[in-house]
């Protein structure tokens, strides 16, 4: 009882992998295998701290919490005993049982005694005195016959004869149907009508298997449902709706998104269809997707779903994200960088997607976040769906906004397209950060957006280029031949070749490197005219420059 | 036995090898043995069928013989065991069983011993020996001429004992009445309690529950007809609270009969005890009732069923919410076409639970005496419209397998025999062939005297010409008779 002691503890204290448990576990099977050579069983009495064996004290605890014994006896079993074989698998088991039991509550629906008989184990066997029954009435025969069972036998008894012996053949007489003989009952041989046949078997077979295949919680479900649709009394009402409420957090613990996701769609059905709902029952149904949506409750969804070791199915998960509400876009862009688990990840953000696409305001109300991941995510999300009215939200984005956001936000406006986005991008290049105005400028120019061209003109024949790295000259530059045309070529030509005498100022290399590019985006004869003038010009980078120019504008270097 | 390798199995193993080996093999060999019965009882010996069933016995006991060398096949109450390990019943054996277990009681005997020695002829010979002897009349020397039958005719292999000690039989079937009581008392009483709590807004001790209806599931397996029995018990506490069991009861003997396992009739047994636990929010006024319901009282009753569904959602936290016992609470007066009430609009298909605890509740509800049905339905009576009646809803298949458990005639019907004796079913007959052939108790002698409490008679056993000596006449109401019908059972 020792080494069970030391096992209990080790069930207590540490995981079924952890080597001292499988130590603890192996000393009890080496120690009941010993006991086994000497005896076929093993039947302890059980006190309130000892356990005796054959009338000798085995194992004894004062301590009620570290009691094998207390454990025992508290739950009413009076008699344990074990039987070869035990040690295999059932002590295990039996353990397992006994620090469960131990850690119940006093209100909790099991007790030592339940959880034991569920476990049926075959070599372990108890007695128990049973629950105090106060109320049972013990069962008795009536007084009438009480005496005469006393006298007992197949024999009349004593007291029996209360009724005439003489009246009760004349009734039977007059009850039973004559007796002819030779007659055949048909019952006789009418017996294949009681057996069941082969497909019945096969039918009960199945409906015991579907029984526990089946979604139990989804069918207790739809029984609600149906129950808050038939039932017009508002109390009945309130009631069930109440259990729903409750239902929906206990089910998110338990991981049944389907049956969360039930429950939404099945409220809007409710509300289409329930008679007679008064308005506060209309408004709490209307509020569950709502409250689910909210951002603390979407939350903790988002967190279990990410942390869960099993997952839901995709089917699961789509139903219930196809049942948000559009507040909860926000906190899913918010989440979105954040979870780990790629399948959720794809789910969030198809979830995402639609509520974007069917809800202006929120998308305008997540870039007004002050949670820098809500709005990058969706900025990114708007570009990515092409969103018309989102530019509006990103104006401030782009003026106060950090370096990787801009650039996300320049990078959606660039995909939007749209005259707003192209509006705010006009402004972009004028941008403090480099990387903002080159993206800006690059579409203007790809755009041929002309109501930039002041700006990239300002910028082209200006000193703001001045510090700027040929990246970004180039940027500029290009966009100024895709956007000038014909017109630019003078002030091109100005910047690529050098005229007149001794003092005339040469540009450096970069600046012409970048004019013969600008150059090739006008494409028109003069422009390649000009271009072929410098083709042998002495500066590698800008002879490099005027070769690509003139094989954009169709020429080939001479 | 040596495992491969020449490493010998450590006792456990051999033991639990062992134990797995007997449940299908010895399963394999009584299903191997009806058939040769049936066979053998059907055609002539030469018939194919015949000669196929008596090789696939041979090579059955063959297979068996090679691993335990020896076999002892012994009746224990309604059990068969094999080798010491008892043979679970299923819905794919149970009538094979029935049947074998009749044969071997018509013939007296206890056990039967097979040796390795055994043949196929000295297998053709006791088969065909049992059979002839089953059908003859009872009498003392039975076993003894069967006996000496068998080793005239060279069976020198196997060999039958009587069963155990008479005296234990019957010490034990009075211990098993004597738990069945305390059993139903209690499960009872904690329905009362747990009923009475609920409708008083106080917390219900499910735990109590629990082991209650985990001592109906033990003692349903271990003697089921003890307890079947005291469903017969109509004045024993109110309705509500009898009923409960009772439905629990002929649930989880029917559970039984359908091969549930243990932890499945434990959930049956839950689901049926808490079937009416809606009736705990129907007001006590309407609920007692003398005489009939009014419109709206009638429609508060028929909420009970959904009623039942709120009261299980508030009979604990959720931690463990009981869906299975919701489920048959809301669908116990649904019909299989999910007609009935309540009414159903989203897809649902009947659970097979609601549908045996329907059969239960509908069959207790008839039989017994309720506060607007005084006189009760006689239980042939309410088996034959259950059977017949298709508009009453029942699945047919339960209700056959329902009939298969309790019999034409169930256990508590009082019934006139072709000899003018008024007799109580006492048990239905194990062997289902003869479903109308109940195990009666006589309480009357043919000459109107009555006995108390009267011997046990088999209605299926027959006389030296091959009749039976007694056959149930007519169904009546025992209280014509003056007898209280439970007074036999408890």
């Amino acid at each position: 009882m020792q080494v069970v002691s030391k096992g209990m503890r080790a069930t207590q204290l540490y995981l079924p992998n952890n080597p001292v448990y499988q130590r603890a576990v192996d000393n009890i099977r080496s120690a009941f295998r010993q006991i086994w050579q000497a005896t076929d069983d093993l039947v302890f009495d059980i006190g309130e701290t000892e356990m005796r064996w054959e009338d000798h004290p085995v194992y004894t605890q004062d301590q009620r919490n570290e009691s094998i014994a207390w454990t025992l006896y508290k739950d009413g079993v009076r008699s344990l005993s074990f039987k070869p074989g035990v040690e295999e698998v059932e002590i295990v088991r039996f353990l397992a049982v006994l620090q469960q039991a131990k850690n119940l509550q006093a209100d909790a629906p099991d007790d030592l005694l339940t959880l034991l008989w569920a476990e049926d184990f075959q070599f372990i066997t108890y007695t128990f005195r049973e629950l105090a029954s106060e109320n049972a009435v013990p069962i008795e025969r009536s007084d009438k016959t009480a005496a005469s069972f006393a006298g007992g036998g197949g024999t009349p008894g004593a007291d029996a004869g209360t009724t005439d012996p003489r009246t009760v053949r004349r009734q039977v007489e007059e009850e039973a149907p004559p007796k002819r003989e030779g007659l055949v009952s048909i019952d006789d041989f009418d017996t294949t009508l009681y057996f069941l046949d082969d497909k019945e078997i096969e039918y009960l077979h199945k409906e015991i298997e579907r029984e526990y295949a089946q979604d139990l919680r989804g069918n207790v479900l739809a029984m609600l449902f149906d129950l808050l649709e038939l039932q017009t009394y508002g109390t009945v009402r309130a009631e069930l709706i109440s259990i729903l409420e409750n239902f929906i957090p206990y089910l998110l613990g338990a991981g049944d998104f389907r049956s969360v996701a039930f429950i939404l769609r099945e409220c809007k059905v409710i509300l289409q269809r329930a008679r007679e709902l008064i308005p506060e029952h209309r408004q709490i149904l209307e509020g569950l997707p709502t409250r689910l949506s909210q951002p603390d409750a979407l939350a903790q969804l988002l967190q279990s779903l990410d942390e869960a070791t099993s997952h839901p199915t995709e089917d699961d998960l789509s139903e219930l994200f196809g049942e948000l509400r559009a507040e909860a876009l926000g906190t899913l862009m918010g989440w979105l960088p954040k979870l780990n688990n790629e399948r959720v990840k794809s789910l969030v953000q198809s979830s995402a997607e639609r509520l974007a696409q069917s809800h202006a305001t929120e998308v305008l109300k997540a870039l007004a976040s002050e949670d820098t991941n809500v709005q990058l995510e969706m900025v990114r999300l708007a570009g990515r769906l092409k969103l018309p009215g989102a530019p509006d939200g990103m104006g401030p984005l782009l003026e106060r906004g950090e370096r990787e956001l801009k650039l996300a936000v320049v990078e959606a406006l660039t995909t939007i397209g749209s005259p707003s986005a192209t509006r705010l991008l006009e402004k972009a290049i004028d941008d403090p950060e480099r990387d903002v105005r080159i993206a800006a400028v690059k579409f203007l120019g790809q755009r041929g957006h002309r109501n930039a061209f002041p700006r990239v003109e300002a910028a082209v024949t200006g000193n703001k280029l001045k510090d700027a790295d040929l990246t970004e000259k180039m940027a500029f530059f290009e966009a100024y031949g895709a956007l000038a045309g014909e017109g630019g070529i003078g002030t091109l030509e100005k910047l690529l070749v050098a005229k007149g005498g001794l003092l005339a100022r040469k540009e450096d290399p970069e600046t012409r490197a970048c004019a013969a590019m600008a150059l090739g985006k006008i494409r028109t004869p003069a422009a390649r005219e000009i271009l072929q003038k410098v083709t042998q010009d002495k500066e590698p980078l800008v002879r490099n420059a005027v070769s690509r120019a003139l094989r954009e504008t169709g020429g080939t270097p001479s | 036995m040596t495992a491969p390798g020449g490493k010998r199995p450590s006792m456990m193993e051999t033991v639990q090898t062992t134990d797995g080996f007997l449940r299908h093999a010895g399963r394999d060999f009584l299903v191997v043995l009806y058939t040769a019965f049936r066979s053998l009882k059907f055609y002539p010996i030469e018939n194919t069928q015949v000669q196929k069933a008596l090789d696939d016995l041979a090579a059955t006991t063959k297979q068996l013989l090679d691993v335990e060398r020896e076999l002892e096949i012994r009746l224990q109450g309604e059990f068969i065991f094999v080798n010491s390990t008892r043979l679970r019943l299923d819905l794919d054996n149970y009538a094979s069983f029935s049947h074998i277990l009749n044969v071997l009681r018509q013939c007296a005997i206890g056990a039967v011993r097979v040796d390795e020695g055994v043949d196929r002829k000295q297998l053709q010979v006791f088969a065909s020996l049992l059979l002839a002897y089953a059908a003859k009349e009872a009498n003392p020397n039975k076993l003894f001429e069967l006996s000496q039958k068998l080793s005239d005719g060279g069976v020198t292999h196997i060999s039958v004992e009587p069963p155990l000690e008479a005296e234990e039989d019957v010490e034990e079937e009075e211990r098993q009445k004597e738990a069945a009581k305390r059993t139903y008392a209690r499960s009872v009483a904690v329905t009362k309690e747990v009923i009475n709590s609920i409708r008083m807004g106080r917390t219900a001790n499910v735990k109590k529950v629990k082991r209650a209806v985990q001592a109906i599931v033990d003692q349903v397996l271990n003697n089921e007809s003890s307890l079947v029995g005291l469903t017969t018990l109509r004045d024993y506490d109110e309705y509500t609270f009898t009923h409960s069991v009772n439905v629990c009861i002929f649930s989880v003997a029917l559970g039984r009969k359908l091969g549930l396992t243990k932890l499945q009739l434990y959930d049956l047994g839950m689901a049926a005890l808490f079937h009416d636990v809606g009736k705990s929010r129907v007001p006590l006024e309407v609920l007692n009732k003398e005489g009939g319901l009014t419109e709206e009282e009638w429609r508060i009753m028929q909420a009970h069923p959904w009623l039942g569904v709120l009261t299980l959602f508030g009979l604990r936290g959720y931690g463990e919410i009981p869906y299975r016992g919701m489920v048959v609470a809301y669908e116990h007066h649904m019909k299989v076409d999910l007609t009935g009430y309540p009414k159903s609009i989203r897809n649902r298909i009947m659970s097979i639970y609601s549908k045996v605890i329907a059969v239960a509740d509908g069959f207790d509800a008839a039989t017994s005496r309720r506060v607007y049905q005084t006189v009760p339905i006689q239980p042939d009576q309410v088996l034959k419209e259950m059977w017949e009646n298709p508009r009453r809803g029942y699945d047919p298949v339960v209700v056959k397998a329902f009939i298969n458990l309790i019999g034409i005639y169930p256990v508590g019907t009082c019934v006139i025999l072709d000899t003018y004796e008024v007799a109580l079913v006492h048990s239905a007959n194990p062997d289902v062939a003869h479903v109308h052939r109940p195990v009666v108790r006589l309480v009357t002698t043919p000459d109107g005297a009555l006995l108390t409490p009267g011997n046990v008679v088999d209605l299926s056993e027959k006389d030296a010409n091959g009749n039976y000596p007694r056959t149930i006449v007519k169904v009546t109401d025992p209280v014509k008779y003056g007898i209280n019908v439970s007074d036999y059972f408890v």
